[in-house]
């Protein structure tokens, strides 16, 4: 088993969750087909977390709402967020663990949806081979 | 008494207990938490008690209760409870099962082996449910082993009974013409097993996770129960002669690969159990694919260092390995055996390939093969740059500590 990290960036306006409610690309989609691709990620995440393959995850706050600890003079000089000037933040993330790399692709393009950007990470394990 | 003495009358009774549920109630779920209630009460109550004269007998005694009165106050079940209470077992005829030959034991343990590994499973699934039913570890051993919380861990052998539910599986052999494709799948889940619990062991019994000494367990179990079948014992070879380096694998948490291993701190006594079995095995005709990774083990296992290694031998058992079944990871091992026994530019050629396709470039071990052939031929810069794409590519730990250890010694010279 293999674990993965599925990272949500994305820039909702004003900053939400479900992001996709607060996302231009979502809101100009007709009633109908918004209601399905929500129902659709809703229906995978219960999927994920029935096939024991989601480990956890959460929504994040806004990025200015978050507070930066940088190293300055031998102690840590505090600032406010946002830590990055990029036009997409780290929205939200989904842990899972599954059977191989492949799965992790099937699943992590599942949560890919208008107007955000999905990472796939593998986390680092603690074996390795000696050949 | 300790709990270790409970702990350990369960390990070695938990397959039974279950089989003889199995065969009178047939459900997996059903059966698997009887039992647990059973080894729950019997940690209570031998600590008060002392262990019985036949601690099976009584396991499936309080057991069998416990299937009986979970059917009972389900009403879900109730035309099930019906058919049950007509066949209600008495004590008697449950020591008297408790009591069964080796020959109806060493089958009961197969059973219990093809129900958990059902081709309607998931091969993660199968994993974990062996872990549980076979081995008799709990559902926190084996979240504990796979780095996973207990409830998710719980999830999956919830749904892996429920899968073989709806799939109508059973508690007996399947026709003889599946049988070789069933004991398969048990093989290739107790190597799976042993590879996840392998990579991971420190050579430190109390950092390292049961899942190798489990896997080699119920491997050997399986051996004795079909020992005619020659990649079951391959397998066995296999398990014993990788594990024997366990003690050298790491030192003071960093992974030491094969070429710089201290070989005397290996485990002599199971090289020699593994080359024993292999011995016995390889003349008898077909030989499958954990026989020829067993028999290039035990090349390893015999060479006195990695340079004094019968590189020859092993091409030519990567050659047939190759044949046989081919993977990306062969062709690997071969670059290196074949670098070793004709040059690192002969090793070299074998990635080509590799190189090219879009998926094994990806992967870290293609760079660190490339990388170590081409400090062989002594091109450092290219070395450099072949270490640092398998460095950047690896998700192991250990592996990246390695690497990037290497590229630190290459940049010094």
């Amino acid at each position: 088993m293999v674990k993965y990290v599925i990272m949500i960036h994305s820039n909702p306006q004003p900053w939400g969750h479900p992001t996709s409610d607060y996302l231009p690309d979502y809101q100009v989609m007709p009633d109908e087909q918004r209601e399905r691709l929500n129902a659709d990620f809703e229906a995978m995440l219960a999927d994920l977390r029935e096939k024991g393959e989601l480990l956890g995850g959460e929504a994040l706050g806004a990025p200015e709402s978050s507070r930066l600890y940088r190293w300055s003079d031998g102690k840590p000089l505090v600032t406010d967020g946002p830590y990055s000037e990029a036009k997409e933040h780290l929205a939200g993330f989904f842990l899972v663990d599954v059977d191989s790399q492949e799965r992790a692709e099937e699943i992590a393009a599942r949560f890919a949806g208008p107007g955000e950007t999905v990472e796939l990470r593998p986390a680092m394990w603690p074996g390795g081979s000696d050949q | 008494m300790t709990a270790q003495v409970v702990e350990d009358v369960w390990r070695q009774e938990s397959a039974h207990v279950l089989a003889a549920l199995l065969h009178r109630y047939g459900d997996l779920g059903d059966c698997e938490d009887a039992a647990q209630e059973a080894a729950e009460a019997a940690a209570r109550q031998w600590d008060r008690d002392g262990v019985p004269d036949n601690p099976r007998g009584w396991l499936i005694r309080v057991a069998s209760r416990r299937v009986i009165d979970r059917m009972r106050t389900d009403d879900a079940r109730t035309a099930r409870e019906n058919a049950l209470s007509a066949a209600l077992p008495s004590d008697a005829h449950l020591s008297q099962a408790a009591g069964r030959s080796p020959h109806d034991e060493a089958d009961d343990t197969l059973r219990l082996s093809l129900l958990c590994c059902h081709p309607s499973l998931s091969r993660s699934s199968q994993v974990a449910l062996t872990l549980h039913a076979v081995g008799g570890l709990s559902t926190a051993q084996i979240a504990a082993a796979y780095l996973v919380p207990e409830r998710t861990m719980t999830q999956r052998l919830t749904r892996a009974r429920s899968t073989l539910r709806a799939a109508g599986a059973v508690f007996t052999l399947p026709a003889r013409a599946d049988l070789p494709a069933r004991i398969a799948a048990v093989l290739d889940v107790c190597h799976l097993m042993f590879t996840e619990g392998h990579t991971r062991s420190t050579g430190d019994a109390l950092v390292d996770s049961p899942l190798a000494e489990e896997a080699i367990r119920l491997t050997r179990q399986l051996h004795s129960v079909v020992p005619d079948h020659d990649e079951v014992a391959g397998a066995l070879a296999l398990m014993l002669l990788t594990h024997a380096r366990a003690a050298a694998r790491t030192e003071d948490g960093n992974l030491v690969p094969l070429a710089e291993q201290n070989r005397s701190r290996w485990d002599h006594r199971r090289i020699a159990e593994g080359v024993r079995i292999l011995e016995r095995v390889l003349p008898r005709g077909h030989v499958g694919r954990f026989q020829l990774q067993a028999a290039i083990a035990a090349v390893h296992a015999e060479a006195e260092s990695w340079e004094g290694t019968d590189w020859r031998q092993i091409t030519l058992l990567y050659a047939m390995l190759a044949r046989v079944a081919p993977s990306p990871a062969v062709t690997l091992n071969q670059a290196v055996a074949v670098g070793m026994a004709f040059g690192p530019e002969d090793g070299l050629a074998l990635l080509g390939p590799l190189l090219d396709d879009p998926v094994t470039r990806r992967h870290h071990r293609t760079h660190a093969v490339r990388a170590h052939l081409m400090e062989m031929t002594g091109d450092l810069p290219g070395a450099l740059d072949s270490y640092r794409q398998a460095a950047r590519l690896t998700a192991s730990q250990p592996e990246q500590r390695y690497l990037n250890a290497r590229i630190g010694r290459l940049v010094a010279t």
